[in-house]
């Protein structure tokens, strides 16, 4: 008993956002419930995204009804590889990703052969709901596949690893690479085993990292220090992150980027109740980051100025240097 | 912000202040029992009245039943009397019985009985009697005696209090010559009591005699006689034989006044005896059966429902201490849970199949029906036609087991009804969509905590005193309400999240 108060003690001190801290001081705080659905729809927040001119995967179209089915063909015409993905899925299930064709038929990243109409069967069931959270009708996403940067060819197993970036009123807070492993089976989901590694703010030079709750320093599969990477075009993830504010509404979202080969840092998805292992990944703690920003806004509330994404984030780095921090 | 909290932090104070309030209310001034199993006694008094008839001539006796204010409840009465009228009524403090009979021979015997109790009695109103009195005319040696008493009960004496206290001690002093002449070798309560009041009355102080019995078991007791005396405020009660002040608690008042306790025409020798034996209550139904302050408010309780209706709130105000419990598991312990009420629905559930069968039937269902489920997955069915094969699956499964168990002569398996089968095919369902989102690893940590939960939740809604209290203290509700208030914006860790954040305290 005695040490679980120190250890709560210690957490607090450390500034360690619990899940209740989360939900009370920041979700129902800063994010409107009515603005969910456009965080939970990857259609919806995609076509926000173009509208503001912010990079995102091209989309190749979007299927709605069973009879919207026999377009697929016409949709995939000039595109030797691309991703179909439920609008509405959870945890990366149902999605295919098509690297190449051959001899008319489909082949997957793993090497699989797939026919057209085995494609069609799997869209079908996409819009039935297969899918998507509580089986609701959903529709089908037809996008630009994503090639990942060779920069994490040795810390990464498979799969396209992604960064994720903690955004409170439009300052970004704290970040993380995300990076598939073999037994999160090439998705970059911490829950499913993936790393997180953390990013300094400042420079978007890598820190150590978690597995599943504890810290690492090294790839499990690859075996290859996660540390003291510098992640390419660092000024225009946290730019794109940025942004998202402006985009959604909401106040304190995670932002799911990935860095494309040749498009550079493109935006996945918004997610409204980003997780708390972030603060693992980074060995520091959201709610002291988090408090510091609240201070700031609400001395600018005094002054009644309202700040660019730039002087945000120029104001984020200043204050989130993990060299000067520690 | 701020505003914000003050209005939650208002409403919390109000929401509790007002369920303390309402529950020390009924706890402190109504006497109400906090416990179903506080017992009170209950005494049953049994007055006899014996005597022979005289032939051909009509019978009327009349005799003191106790007063309905006094110190304790009477709960019920009834006469046994074979061919005699009987009628009560009330003679300035006293009620008095009246049996008649036109014709009565030989030997009659006349019961009344009486079932009294001690509490839900809330204080008298405003007392009221006498504080004057003319003197008894007495003259001779008899009044050198009784003024020269009286002389040093005055020199010893402040009020009305210690003057009667002294009185009675001067007449029980045996060496006294005065009080011995007085009392001409009588020592009588009876007696005693004469020359009390012959005493009092010289100093114009009033005095009444009341007649009363000793609650304890006992199968021939005769009234024992009191004083009591008005001070101006409040009566004033003395023990003629002991001058002891102030009435114990175990006595019934019986009569006031100086008749005896019945009076009979047409019979001869009368006899009258008391048996009082005792009965433990519930004194829940106590307070239902007297007719008093406490059993007013009763009226407006959940008391005052019909009993079936009761059963029904008994079960129903246990939810939200279930919701409550499965509120401290999740927000402060960290407990995974599938949603908030199923919990106390299963928990609702074993109330129907008790705990051990319970789990045991859940488990076992819910296993067969998500390992139908993963096999249904093979076959690639959407999710709607395939939740429906497992609902189906389950109903036969719940009808196997009934038949079986019906054969083998287990009663247990029957007492699967729809409730309990209903609640299950929801918890499959909703599991299964939690296996389909987060995958099989956390749908198992997510039953277990669930089933935890639930049987946490089933033994403290179980709780025989617990249910009793909330029943009859509704009031707890609003102080439970408060605390949920409190919990909507409580901030700090999860018991859990001490274990997962461990890592931060290995530098």
């Amino acid at each position: 008993m005695l040490g679980l108060i120190k250890t709560w003690r210690e957490l607090e001190a450390k500034g360690i956002m619990g899940i209740n801290r989360r939900n009370a001081d920041y979700v129902l705080k800063y994010n409107k419930r009515s603005l969910y659905p456009l965080v939970d729809d990857k259609i919806l927040t995609k076509e926000r995204a173009i509208a503001a001119g912010i990079q995102v995967p091209e989309m190749y179209g979007i299927i709605e009804t069973e009879k919207g089915i026999s377009k697929l063909h016409q949709l995939l015409e000039g595109h030797k590889d691309f991703v179909i993905k439920p609008a509405q899925g959870a945890g990366g299930d149902g999605i295919i990703v098509i690297a190449d064709r051959f001899e008319g038929r489909y082949k997957t990243v793993s090497g699989k052969l797939m026919s057209h109409d085995e494609l069609e069967h799997q869209v079908s069931n996409i819009l039935t709901g297969l899918y998507s959270l509580g089986g609701a009708r959903d529709r089908a996403l037809i996008e630009y596949r994503v090639t990942p940067d060779p920069i994490f060819k040795s810390i990464s197993y498979e799969g396209v690893p992604d960064i994720r970036i903690i955004v409170l009123m439009g300052y970004p807070i704290m970040a993380m690479l995300r990076l598939p492993t073999r037994q999160s089976g090439g998705k970059a989901n911490l829950h499913q085993g993936a790393i997180g590694v953390g990013v300094d703010l400042a420079t978007g030079i890598t820190l150590k990292g978690t597995w599943l709750n504890d810290k690492i320093s090294k790839h499990p599969d690859t075996e290859n220090p996660v540390d003291g990477v510098q992640l390419p075009h660092w000024q225009n993830f946290m730019e794109l992150a940025a942004s998202c504010y402006e985009l959604c509404g909401l106040g304190y979202i995670g932002v799911d980027m990935v860095l494309d080969q040749e498009l550079g840092p493109l935006i996945l998805e918004l997610n409204a109740r980003p997780g708390l292992n972030i603060q693992i990944a980074n060995n520091a703690g959201l709610t002291h980051r988090a408090h510091a920003i609240e201070e700031h806004l609400q001395q600018l509330k005094l002054t009644g100025t309202q700040e660019s994404p730039q002087q945000r984030i120029n104001l984020a780095q200043s204050l989130f240097d993990t060299n000067h921090e520690l | 912000m701020r505003a914000l909290n003050l209005h939650l932090k208002i409403l919390i104070t109000l929401l509790v202040g007002l369920g303390a309030l309402i529950t020390g209310y009924q706890i402190f001034v109504l006497n109400i029992p906090l416990t179903e199993h506080e017992v009170d006694n209950l005494w049953n008094i049994d007055a006899k009245v014996e005597f022979q008839a005289k032939t051909n001539e009509p019978v009327k006796l009349q005799m003191f039943a106790p007063p309905a204010e006094q110190n304790h409840v009477i709960l019920n009465e009834s006469f046994i009397s074979n061919n005699y009228g009987v009628s009560i009524n009330k003679l300035d403090n006293n009620r008095r019985i009246t049996w008649s009979a036109r014709r009565a021979s030989g030997k009659q015997t006349l019961y009344y009985r009486l079932v009294a109790s001690s509490r839900y009695n809330l204080e008298e109103g405003k007392a009221k009697g006498p504080v004057y009195r003319e003197s008894i005319a007495v003259d001779g040696v008899e009044k050198i005696a009784a003024e020269a008493l009286l002389a040093s009960i005055r020199q010893n004496s402040a009020d009305v209090e210690t003057f009667v206290t002294e009185a009675i001690k001067k007449v029980n002093n045996r060496n006294d010559d005065n009080a011995k002449l007085l009392l001409r070798g009588d020592y009588s309560s009876t007696k005693k009591a004469e020359v009390i009041e012959l005493v009092l009355s010289i100093a114009h102080v009033p005095i009444q005699r009341m007649h009363t019995i000793r609650l304890e078991s006992s199968s021939n007791q005769e009234p024992e006689l009191w004083l009591r005396s008005f001070n101006g405020k409040k009566w004033l009660y003395f023990n003629p034989q002991t001058g002891e002040q102030g009435m114990p608690k175990d006595r019934l008042v019986w009569w006031y006044g100086d008749e005896p306790a019945f009076n009979l025409e047409g019979g001869l020798n009368p006899q009258i005896s008391f048996s009082i034996n005792k009965n433990e209550i519930n004194a829940m139904r106590l307070a239902q059966l007297s007719s008093d302050a406490s059993s007013h408010f009763l009226d407006y309780s959940l008391y005052a429902l019909p009993f079936a209706e009761q059963q029904n709130y008994h079960i129903m105000l246990m939810i939200p201490v279930g919701v409550l419990i499965i509120l401290i598991l999740r927000n402060i312990g960290g407990l995974q849970t599938l949603g908030t009420f199923t919990p106390v629905l299963i928990a609702l559930a074993f109330r129907e199949t008790q705990l051990v069968f319970g789990i045991v039937l859940f488990t076992l269902i819910t296993a067969l029906g998500l390992s139908l489920r993963s096999y249904l997955e093979h076959l690639k069915l959407q999710m709607l036609p395939r939740l429906s094969v497992v609902l189906t699956f389950v109903v036969i499964l719940f009808a196997c087991i009934s038949l079986f168990s019906h054969k083998l002569g287990l009663e247990r398996g029957l007492s699967v009804t729809l409730f309990p089968m209903v609640i299950l095919t929801m918890t499959i369902e909703r599991l299964s969509i939690t296996w389909e989102e987060r995958g099989g690893n956390n749908a198992f940590k997510v039953a277990i905590g669930t089933l935890f939960a639930a049987s946490l939740a089933y033994f403290l809604m179980s709780s025989v005193q617990l249910s009793y209290f909330i029943f009859t203290f509704p009031g707890t509700l609003l102080i439970m309400t408060g605390f949920m208030l409190a919990m909507g914006r409580y901030r700090g860790y999860r018991l859990t999240e001490l274990f997962r954040f461990k890592a931060f305290l290995k530098d």
